[in-house]
């Protein structure tokens, strides 16, 4: 309970702090919308007779902004900058700080990001499902913690050298790739689809968009959300190991 | 029993090492050196509760790295260390709330865009404060580090010395026991020093705190602390009362001598000479012929004024500095 107060607490925090950065939060949401917006473009003048790809991308565009994870600038600089000394010395777990500014720059990417939504609705033409989306608003919480986990164990690399923003951006390219954002799984080639749906990249981020696009039999939503479950599982013991080891030998380093 | 016990600390880094140059640079992506740097060694001193004390030592002393150890930031290599009972590098968290590290290089570790109360607030929280006690607090540290003017000030547009205020504020709400102060009053100017100094010494009498201080400013540690470890290439070199300090770590006293004007005497012979003019002198002599060179010169000059005195502290520690201890 008290660390659920305290990761209110960040988030409140944290939020007032981006206040300070409007500017710049409109920067950072243009970025992320422009992937989902293109392949919105791309993809339904290359598709026009394939139904839901209208659909898929505007849902796409709500889950990337929801889902968006900047762990190498608040935990890799942290790191870089000293400022995990001073997490170091508070009386709480060190995730809170970081999970907490993260749930409030999503807050802020979704609040500056929803007039492009229904922009692009009312553009398109799309409608969403209720039913649809009440399916999909599980997959889509599974998928911001699992991507906050990915992104946080990368981060987390800064313990080790100076390679973090490297590593941290390969994440970022895999979740790009093999997400659905470059191509929706279900279009992908049959030999390599079966890869895509195992694949966490597709958890974080292509898998709520498919639930709430309406195109996946109740099977492959189960299939889907024992995926998620699984990653999920995988990458918080991952963040554990690497944080534990991670902190070790940054105390016994030098800090 | 000792709010602060160390034990034989011992602390060796592994820093990369390589030669300069492309081609060193080249093949050090395959093979790797690296050396031991020994950055603290078998240090060892108890600080009882309420005690302020002066950690000094030159630059890469290795005082900053016993204090991230006190503080939990850093696990020795070896020794066996307890702050308030506690292992520190074990964070846990009835030690971490007990426990304060303030650095004058940078005070406030928080988001600039807040305010100075909005931080002071959050550190409420996660200090577990209670209501009543926050208020206490607050009101005692508005008046004693003059916060009114800051408290609805972002950090971020708050001066040096503000910022400091801020800073200590923020660490003294919860009221820790032990106070790590590292360089409180590193670029501070001179009001702002003597204003940190006397709200450290209130809070340190008021509160019964045990502070631990750095400080490159002799004047700091004389006016807070009346013990002293000085530290020197990873090893304690001094342990004890500041009035030893200058006896303990120079072999020299300093004569101060005024003689009856157009005597003309020839300093050399008496001394050796830090500072003279024609009818007064400041003279370095070794502590044992002290005694023989005052004799001397109330003999052979028409001497008007002597005094015989330890080097100024913040020459012996200059010198400490410069040269390391003998």
């Amino acid at each position: 309970m008290r660390n659920v107060r305290l990761l209110a607490l960040y988030v409140r925090r944290s939020f007032l702090e981006w206040m300070g950065f409007r500017s710049f939060l409109f920067t950072l949401v243009v970025n992320q919308a422009v992937a989902p917006v293109l392949g919105l473009a791309v993809w339904s003048a290359a598709l026009p007779e394939r139904s839901g790809i209208s659909t898929y991308f505007i849902a796409l565009l709500a889950v990337q902004l929801t889902t968006v994870s900047y762990e190498y600038h608040t935990v890799s600089m942290g790191i870089y900058q000293g400022n995990l000394n001073d997490n170091l010395l508070r009386p709480h777990p060190m995730v809170i700080a970081p999970l907490g500014e993260n749930l409030a720059t999503r807050a802020w990417h979704l609040l500056i990001g929803l007039p492009i939504i229904v922009i692009a609705m009312a553009a398109t033409g799309v409608a969403f499902d209720a039913g649809n989306v009440v399916l999909a608003l599980p997959a889509l919480a599974l998928a911001a913690a699992l991507r906050f986990l990915f992104t946080y164990a990368l981060a987390l690399s800064a313990l080790w050298g100076q390679q973090s923003g490297g590593v941290t951006e390969l994440g970022t390219i895999l979740v790009f790739l093999l997400g659905g954002l470059a191509a929706p799984i279900p279009l992908m080639p049959e030999s390599i689809r079966p890869f895509g749906e195992a694949l966490p990249f597709r958890a974080m981020l292509g898998f709520p968009a498919e639930i709430a696009t309406g195109n996946l039999s109740t099977q492959e939503i189960v299939q889907g959300y024992g995926w998620q479950a699984l990653w999920l599982a995988v990458f918080a013991a991952v963040a554990m190991v690497v944080w534990t080891a991670g902190v070790r030998r940054y105390t016994a380093l030098g800090g | 029993m000792a709010a602060i016990h160390v034990n034989d600390l011992g602390m060796t880094f592994r820093a990369p090492l390589r030669e300069e140059g492309l081609r060193a640079a080249a093949n050090s992506l395959f093979k790797r050196e690296h050396r031991q740097i020994e950055a603290v060694r078998q240090v060892s001193f108890d600080l009882d509760p309420g005690e302020v004390v002066g950690f000094l030592g030159p630059n890469g002393a290795g005082k900053t790295t016993t204090l991230k150890i006190l503080s939990g930031i850093l696990q020795p290599s070896r020794g066996d260390v307890r702050v308030l009972a506690h292992v520190p590098w074990r964070r846990e968290r009835a030690f971490l709330r007990q426990i304060a590290m303030v650095r004058g290089s940078r005070p406030i570790g928080g988001p600039g865009e807040l305010t100075v109360l909005d931080s002071l607030r959050f550190q409420k929280v996660i200090y577990e404060v209670s209501d009543n006690a926050f208020a206490n607090a607050l009101a005692e540290l508005r008046r004693m580090l003059d916060l009114d003017p800051i408290l609805n000030r972002q950090v971020r547009a708050l001066s040096l010395g503000e910022r400091m205020r801020a800073g200590l504020a923020m660490s003294l709400v919860y009221r820790p026991r032990v106070l790590f102060l590292d360089e409180p009053t590193l670029g501070l100017d001179v009001s702002a020093v003597g204003a940190m100094r006397r709200f450290i010494a209130r809070y340190a009498r008021e509160s019964g705190a045990t502070i631990l201080l750095t400080s490159h400013y002799m004047a700091d540690v004389e006016s807070l602390c009346q013990r002293i470890l000085l530290i020197d290439k990873g090893s304690l070199r001094y342990d004890g009362p500041l009035a030893r300090l200058s006896a303990s770590l120079t072999p020299f006293k300093v004569l101060n001598v005024e003689v009856t004007v157009g005597t003309g005497p020839v300093w050399e012979e008496f001394g050796e000479v830090t500072e003279a003019s024609a009818d007064r002198a400041t003279l370095r002599v070794h502590r044992d012929r002290a005694p023989a060179a005052t004799a001397r010169l109330l003999a052979e000059l028409p001497v008007t004024d002597l005094s015989v005195g330890d080097p100024p502290l913040e020459s012996v520690i200059d010198r400490v500095y410069r040269e390391g201890v003998a």
